[in-house]
């Protein structure tokens, strides 16, 4: 969301978002980036009232002021869009490292979030990719700035990210970050608020084994996550696999059926993932609860 | 400001260099730039490319000379001509491929008393191997200002049978789109399935499947067969709509700003930011290029009308 704004900012906390992302760059325009620079630390505070992790999204033009205007307690990470070169990583690397500790944070806190969001960011991955150690995610690409690059429309039907999303998750996954997997579910609206089909995407997404959304408008935020989180049924299915796998390995076998289903260690091991990511979200889901409900009797 | 090639070259039309009717037609049927293809033999390549060229001429299109990079100092020596605009060079597979050629047509340059630099290189990605080292090859000389997938050659490179069916060649294609754009310049190639199975099509047709290479990220196709090239121009050149459509995002966009912000709501529930004011100002652009290019090619037109008249 535009830092600027405050009616975005000041009800984030209630919209029950896992994460948010004050975003310093795109949305805010040119005149007024001094000035949203000086709204960043009380942001952070109000937007993590909700229990969400807070990003902020900063810009390659700027970043030095950026990185000091952002950086501070209850902040989990940073984005730079449109990263083009290993040197502008390294120099906001250096400059988070500066700024934690002159904050007291404790160093290495703040995670990097690439965004080769252009031709020449793909063309640049294999050296970004490297360029910091806290780089934990890397490759995602798509919307308008790609599209920009591309110069393509978006919303056609047509998908003009194959190539880059392809060549972003392998090189990710051979440099041992993770990728955020997103399914392309064909959008011909474009609609921001539109949530069949955020809600779509995500169920879709997390089908191929992705675990991540993002959105700009409160409609979309419930169906995410609903969709995005493990349904009941596939929870009970999952247990069932695993139950039924332990049972194979008291008996020493490598391998059996379950209605017509083969299970192996592979399809365990895929049983107990989901669970897990299912207790997360409970995790998560209850927290954000609780800290709604303490941000909101606090405020009575 | 992101940096786009200036180039406008929507539809490439490859015919028959020995063929002086073909020519003719071709010159006729208004593409931006043609493609000669010379005879085999070199006696017979020296006597009819004078005569193509001026006539391929004639509609205002570029015209290039494809040449065969194992005989490609013979062919260069009867190719490179004042009134020919670049060389196009079939299935380079590194840097190294582009340099060899390069020295040859700077010698020609030379010869001829041509400017320096003034032949362009359009290289045609036809092996695995040209594909994989497509950054190399469109980086290896500003002579190069874009480079197209021959889809037919690629398949026969990697002993694929292509069908209608099924689409085997997405990532190569993006491959060549990205690295192509980050090098700030022109990828051509019409996709699937025309690329790999070329035929005369109706124009509706030619013109759905140009729409989606446009929207895969080509800005201009190569052309077999003439019929084609209506529709390749149409599909690469941004529609009345879309400029109507992106003035409305400008005016809206510049307004947000003047409100003080820059995420600004847009009928039909889209949001406008930075990008999307940036593409609306390219395509605008893009468009007036068109134009202007169109405009040239209808004076030569015109003109050349005059002179038979």
């Amino acid at each position: 969301m535009p830092i600027n704004n405050p009616r975005f900012v000041n009800a984030a906390w209630t919209r029950g978002c896992d994460g948010f992302t004050l975003d310093l760059q795109d949305s805010v325009p040119q005149s007024q980036k001094a000035y949203a620079r000086t709204l960043v630390q009380d942001a952070i505070r109000n937007v993590a009232q909700g229990g969400g992790e807070v990003q902020v999204r900063i810009n390659q033009a700027y970043i030095e002021a950026d990185v000091a205007a952002a950086i501070w307690p209850g902040l989990s990470g940073l984005n730079m869009g449109h990263t083009l070169t290993s040197d502008q990583v390294r120099l906001m690397d250096a400059c988070v490292s500066r700024v934690e500790r002159e904050r007291g944070l404790r160093p290495g806190t703040i995670e990097i979030d690439l965004s080769p969001d252009s031709v020449a960011g793909t063309v640049a991955s294999e050296d970004l990719v490297d360029s910091s150690p806290r780089v934990k995610s890397f490759g995602g690409v798509g919307g308008y700035d790609y599209a920009l690059s591309l110069g393509v429309e978006m919303f056609t039907g047509v998908d003009a990210f194959f190539y880059p999303r392809g060549l972003g998750s392998l090189i990710a996954r051979a440099h041992h970050k993770s990728f955020p997997l997103s399914a392309q579910v064909a959008d011909t609206s474009g609609s921001v608020s539109d949530a069949d089909h955020a809600y779509a995407q995500a169920v879709a997404t997390r089908k191929l084994g992705g675990r991540r959304g993002s959105g700009l408008h409160p409609n979309v935020v419930g169906p995410m996550t609903r969709g995005l989180t493990p349904p009941p049924e596939e929870v009970a299915e999952a247990e069932r696999v695993l139950a039924f796998w332990r049972q194979l390995d008291a008996e020493g076998e490598a391998e059996g059926m379950l209605d017509g289903r083969p299970v192996d260690r592979y399809e365990a091991a895929r049983a107990a993932e989901l669970l897990e990511w299912a207790k997360a979200c409970a995790e998560m889901d209850a927290y954000k609860e609780r800290m709604v409900a303490e941000t909101r009797a606090g405020l009575s | 400001m992101l940096p786009t090639s200036r180039l406008v070259r929507r539809s490439v039309l490859t015919v028959d260099g020995a063929n002086q009717a073909a020519v003719a037609s071709a010159s006729r049927a208004d593409p931006d730039a043609i493609v000669l293809d010379p005879p085999e033999d070199l006696a017979a390549m020296r006597v009819a490319l004078p005569e193509a060229l001026t006539a391929a001429k004639r509609g205002g299109a570029e015209v290039f000379v494809r040449i065969d990079k194992r005989r490609a100092h013979a062919q260069l020596k009867a190719a490179v001509r004042p009134g020919l605009d670049g060389i196009v060079l079939p299935d380079p597979e590194s840097a190294a491929d582009v340099a060899r050629l390069e020295r040859i047509v700077a010698d020609r340059e030379r010869e001829e008393g041509l400017l320096e630099d003034s032949i362009e290189i359009l290289p045609l990605l036809g092996t695995p191997r040209g594909i994989w080292n497509v950054r190399e090859i469109v980086n290896a000389t500003a002579r190069i200002r874009c480079a197209a997938i021959d889809e037919v050659q690629l398949c026969r490179s990697l002993a694929i049978v292509p069908t209608g069916e099924f689409d085997v060649l997405s990532f190569s294609r993006g491959r060549v789109i990205v690295e192509t754009l980050a090098a700030v310049k022109l990828p051509l190639g019409i996709g699937h399935p025309l690329a790999a199975l070329p035929r005369e099509a109706d124009h509706d047709e030619v013109l759905g499947v140009a729409d989606r290479a446009r929207n895969s990220g080509f800005k201009g196709a190569l052309c077999p067969f003439p019929g084609w090239i209506a529709a390749c121009n149409q599909a690469f050149t941004p529609s009345d709509e879309q400029v109507e459509y992106y003035r409305a995002i400008r005016k809206a966009f510049a307004e947000g700003i003047a409100r003080g912000t820059a995420a600004v709501p847009f009928p039909g529930g889209r949001m406008i930011d930075v990008p999307v004011d940036e593409r609306a100002r390219l395509v605008i652009d893009w468009w007036e290029r068109c134009q202007r290019r169109d405009a040239e090619k209808a004076a030569a037109r015109s003109t050349q009308g005059e002179r038979t008249a």
